[in-house]
């Protein structure tokens, strides 16, 4: 089975010579090894499997000739290209061939991650010392003294010394198989058959990422005869770039991708949705006494101090009592112990601005925060602080309703002062009737449901902040 | 002419044609049956090598040593066939016989709506409602790579996909997590990433490729202040960038902003469809409220199951024709390639406009805002028609394509327009544009403008609002 295309149409529309010529110079060893990968492809059986990534570099046109899935990648990115479409179709063999400035230079940041995953993919990295397409620059893998354009007095140590990719890859516990071999001989040209045979069948069999690298020829650029270049190979490079057999695992196979599930069932469960209630009970007012359709609050305290955790449960009642809600968080950057506090908005229809830059409600739970946003709170509006950890208040601006509830103080009483936010939620619901103290019960169950130790507690938090609420704390 | 029945093993042919006499079969051949040519082959300028087949025993070496595909092979059928091709190119399909070739096209599989039962909405977090979104498109495939404030929708893909039988993957750099959604969206699959603006800004080379090669992919960005590291706070400066700027070369992509967690799974999973519809890459910007907000989520009737595109390199037999490619080298190609795309851009122009227009019927005042600043601005014109003044807000969902014909409707008795925006002018020169090239003039444009995290406040557009109210009166 010929895997080269019968007639190479991408090639200048196939006209002429391009029809059936490469577009490789003389005494190129790309087309070497595209003959060994094509002929392995027709051997194996594979070719209606195979999906071959185009790198950027001489070998940028490698879909000009195998008749296989195409896929050409960006500078570098061949690997990344390639793990998307494994990952897309794992019965896909899918193949990332590469040159040396293509994975050794740009794309290294790749070609190592994608390497440690050790899905099974099989890329071959053809390094010849030297960028061909550009025209003839130093490449990673130029040797020590090696002439380029961008070497012109010959590479120094500083300019980096050669870097040897299969001993990189093989130190690597991601693959499962590295092999280094050369076009120079005909014994060598063997033997990369064998290894790319080889790489090609451990990702047919689901055994892992393989990797081989082939010594290859540039002519044109080293400024030889293909024969010459193919001495150099030998006496130059290889003493640099040791040939072998560099990792070669026995692993049983254990890819096994199953197709994507779309199941309702599944995808509902997942994202945490419920089958829809029919709502029975005619629908709360919304805080009747503060007079609007649009309620905003602002809860804040210092990180941990369960702020966030009251907002999300105050969001949450009002959307499962028919209301529409939004809660924005707001962090300092510290993970614990920072600022932070949120917005939130009940509205009876829709909220419009979900910021509460002058909130009808503030929450504070320690001195900074009621100090900070007290004076935005609007007039006729609800200030709750938690007395326990505030002593000295502020003055507040007329006109606003101030509880001051000792929120720490109960919630230690109940034996977890975590429990500070709850106690403020029974506050708030008493003083306001916001919600209905029966909805928020049982959001919050629903909430903590996986919980189950919580609920009590939180029950009795929520009824503690209820009955501190009276006209004389005001 | 000597017996070779010594050996059966078929013996090396060669078309001169196609001989770039390169010479590495004459060091392969252990015989010396090949020497280096002596005569110009008219039709390619090159000496191809001279074979003496008399004392070959066909060991093959000099084949296996051929980099050409046409070069050195075995023998032809029909052997003497060579003396007439001398100084011409044959093709060798007419030598060797036609390959057999039973590929047919592959007509694709269409995209499944599967019912959903009846749910209570979600409340959910902006990203979390893009991935769920996601997930009801059919997308279970996602590449991404941590950055504040758009990782939580990652993370929640990580978390689920598992269950799925999908896959995320979370890359080494943005500019792999790019190019791992080139290779599965070019196999024809959805797949999505989240970030946020310098990972977006990472980002575009391979969007660029993405758009080259017509590549399906959605991006969900997650717009924090800039430039450079700048911080994790609300922005809208990258408008400029996913309108205008996606990586090099004549790039268009949708560009949605959607202002509420509704809108973000809404619009995440709309821009699946538009992304296989186009194949091209859609961007969802949002801004650093909008990720994090939560907010109630109202789940759709139906989910995708998706099915595979005609184009898609599948790796199989009905997709082996197929490839994905952004190179065109011949510049008449490139051109053509580029006319085509821009037909393309035209279409989405002219069909894919969206907006959501506000009391806008006979507006005097018109304010444009997108994304969570047009939350504040509806809270204002509320505010503003409560005041008695002719507020109306026009609120682009399609940044690109900007909803030019929304546009020219709701300004007929506009005065005043009001930019309000988290960027220095960048949804505004997108409106001016837009005016621009439908000629049109428009009345003046004021500005309510913030920056570095710091989002328009209703207070202000409301103030900027009543600064007209007497030269409106």
């Amino acid at each position: 089975m010929n895997v080269f295309y019968d007639h190479f149409e991408r090639h200048a529309h196939g006209e002429g010579l391009k029809g059936h010529s490469t577009h490789y110079c003389a005494g190129c060893g790309h087309g070497i090894v595209h003959r060994d990968l094509a002929d392995t492809i027709g051997e194996l059986g594979i070719q209606d499997r195979t999906v071959l990534i185009s790198p950027v570099g001489c070998s940028v046109f490698a879909y000009y000739y195998f008749d296989v899935g195409n896929s050409q990648a960006a500078h570098g990115r061949a690997p990344a290209v390639a793990l998307g479409h494994k990952l897309a179709n794992p019965e896909a063999v899918v193949i990332s061939y590469q040159g040396d400035g293509d994975l050794a230079s740009i794309g290294l940041a790749e070609t190592i991650s994608i390497a440690q995953m050790g899905l099974p993919i099989t890329v071959i990295f053809i390094n010849n010392a030297v960028y061909g397409m550009t025209g003839g620059q130093m490449a990673p893998t130029t040797l020590l003294g090696q002439k380029t354009v961008t070497s012109p007095q010959g590479r120094q140590p500083a300019m980096g010394k050669p870097l040897r990719m299969a001993e990189l890859i093989a130190q690597l516990d991601g693959p499962v198989y590295v092999e280094r071999v050369a076009l120079f001989e005909a014994r060598q040209r063997v033997k990369a058959k064998k290894a790319i045979q080889k790489a090609l069948r451990l990702q047919m069999e689901g055994r892992g990422y393989a990797f081989v690298e082939i010594l290859s020829e540039c002519p044109t650029h080293l400024k030889m005869s293909p024969e010459a270049t193919e001495e150099w190979v030998r006496t130059q490079m290889e003493p640099v770039f040791p040939l072998g057999v560099k990792k070669d695992l026995a692993v049983e196979p254990w890819f096994d991708r199953h197709a994507p599930s779309f199941s309702p069932e599944a995808v509902l469960g997942l994202s945490g949705a419920e089958p829809a209630t029919v709502r029975t009970a005619a629908r709360h007012r919304l805080a009747p006494r503060l007079g609007t359709k649009d309620l905003s609050l602002k809860l804040a305290g210092a990180g941990g101090d369960g702020a966030q955790i009251a907002a999300l449960l105050l969001t949450r009642a009002a959307i499962d009592e028919g209301f529409d809600s939004t809660h924005i968080p707001s962090y300092g950057p510290e993970s614990r112990g920072g600022t932070s506090y949120a917005d939130v908005h009940i509205a009876e229809e829709e909220v419009l601005n979900p910021a509460a830059p002058d909130p009808h409600v503030l929450i504070a739970f320690n001195a900074p925060s009621l100090a900070k946003f007290a004076p935005a709170v609007r007039e006729g509006g609800l200030i709750i602080y938690d007395r326990t950890m505030i002593t000295e208040p502020p003055a507040f601006p007329p006109n606003r309703r101030v509880l001051a509830v000792p929120c720490t103080q109960l919630a230690v009483d109940l034996g977890r002062p975590v429990a500070k936010n709850v106690v403020a939620l029974g506050a708030l619901q008493a003083a306001t009737d916001l919600l209905p103290a029966a909805g928020l019960l049982s959001t919050m169950r629903h909430v903590f449901k996986d919980k189950s130790s919580l609920i009590s507690l939180n029950e009795a938090a929520f009824a503690a902040g209820q009955q501190v609420v009276d006209p004389e704390s005001e | 002419m000597p017996s070779v029945t010594t050996n059966s093993r078929p013996k090396p042919f060669l078309d001169p044609a196609y001989c770039k006499g390169c010479l590495r079969c004459v060091e392969a051949c252990p015989k010396g049956c090949i020497s280096p040519g002596t005569r110009i082959n008219p039709a390619t300028g090159l000496v191809p090598v001279e074979i003496n087949l008399e004392i070959c025993n066909g060991c093959g070496l000099c084949i296996s040593a051929c980099p050409e595909p046409f070069g050195l092979r075995t023998s032809p059928a029909t052997p003497g066939a060579e003396l007439e091709r001398e100084f011409q190119i044959k093709d060798p399909s007419k030598l060797f016989g036609r390959k057999v070739v039973d590929l047919h096209e592959s007509p694709g599989l269409p995209d499944e709506e599967i019912e959903l039962p009846a749910c209570e909405p979600l409340v959910l977090k902006g990203t979390y409602a893009a991935a769920i979104g996601a997930l009801l498109a059919g997308c279970r495939h996602v590449f991404g790579y941590p950055i504040t404030p758009s990782t939580e929708g990652a993370e929640l893909m990580a978390k689920i996909l598992p269950h799925l039988d999908g896959a995320f993957v979370q890359a080494v750099s943005e500019v792999a997590a790019v190019n791992m959604m080139y290779g599965a969206g070019g196999a024809g699959v959805p797949s999505m990433t989240f970030t946020s603006s310098p990972g977006f800004s990472l980002m575009l080379e391979g969007i660029s490729y993405m758009i080259g090669a017509e590549i399906p992919g959605v991006f969900v960005n997650i717009m924090r202040g800039g430039p450079g590291l700048g911080n994790i706070g609300p922005e809208q400066a990258d408008i400029k960038l996913a309108c205008r700027g996606l990586g090099h070369g004549n790039t268009h992509a949708l560009v949605l902003a959607p202002s509420t967690p509704q809108e973000m799974l809404d619009l995440t999973m709309e821009a699946f469809a538009l992304s296989f519809r186009y194949r091209n890459p859609v961007v969802i910007l949002g801004d650093g409220y909008l990720g994090q907000m939560t907010g109630q989520v109202k789940l759709p009737t139906h989910l995708r199951k998706p099915g595979r595109p005609a184009w898609a390199v599948w790796g199989d037999r009905s997709h082996r024709q197929n490839l994905i490619c952004s190179i065109h080298l011949a510049e008449p190609d490139l051109e053509e390639h580029n006319r085509r795309l821009n037909a393309k851009y035209a279409e989405i122009a002219s069909r894919e406009q969206r907006s959501d227009l506000y009391r806008c019927e006979d507006a005097e005042v018109l304010v444009i805002a997108c994304n969570t600043p047009a939350r504040m601005a509806k809270g204002a014109v509320e505010a503003a028609r409560r005041q008695g003044i002719k507020a109306g807000l026009l609120r682009p969902i399609s940044l690109w394509p900007f909803p030019g014909d929304a546009l020219a409707e709701a300004i007929r008795h506009v005065r005043q327009i009001i930019m309000v925006e988290a960027s220095p002018g960048q949804l505004e020169n997108e409106l001016r544009l837009t005016l621009s090239h439908a000629g049109i003039v428009p009345p003046p444009i004021a500005a309510v403008r913030h920056f570095g995290g710091v989002l328009p406040q209703e207070s202000e557009i409301l103030a900027k609002i009543s600064e007209f109210r007497e030269a409106l009166a």
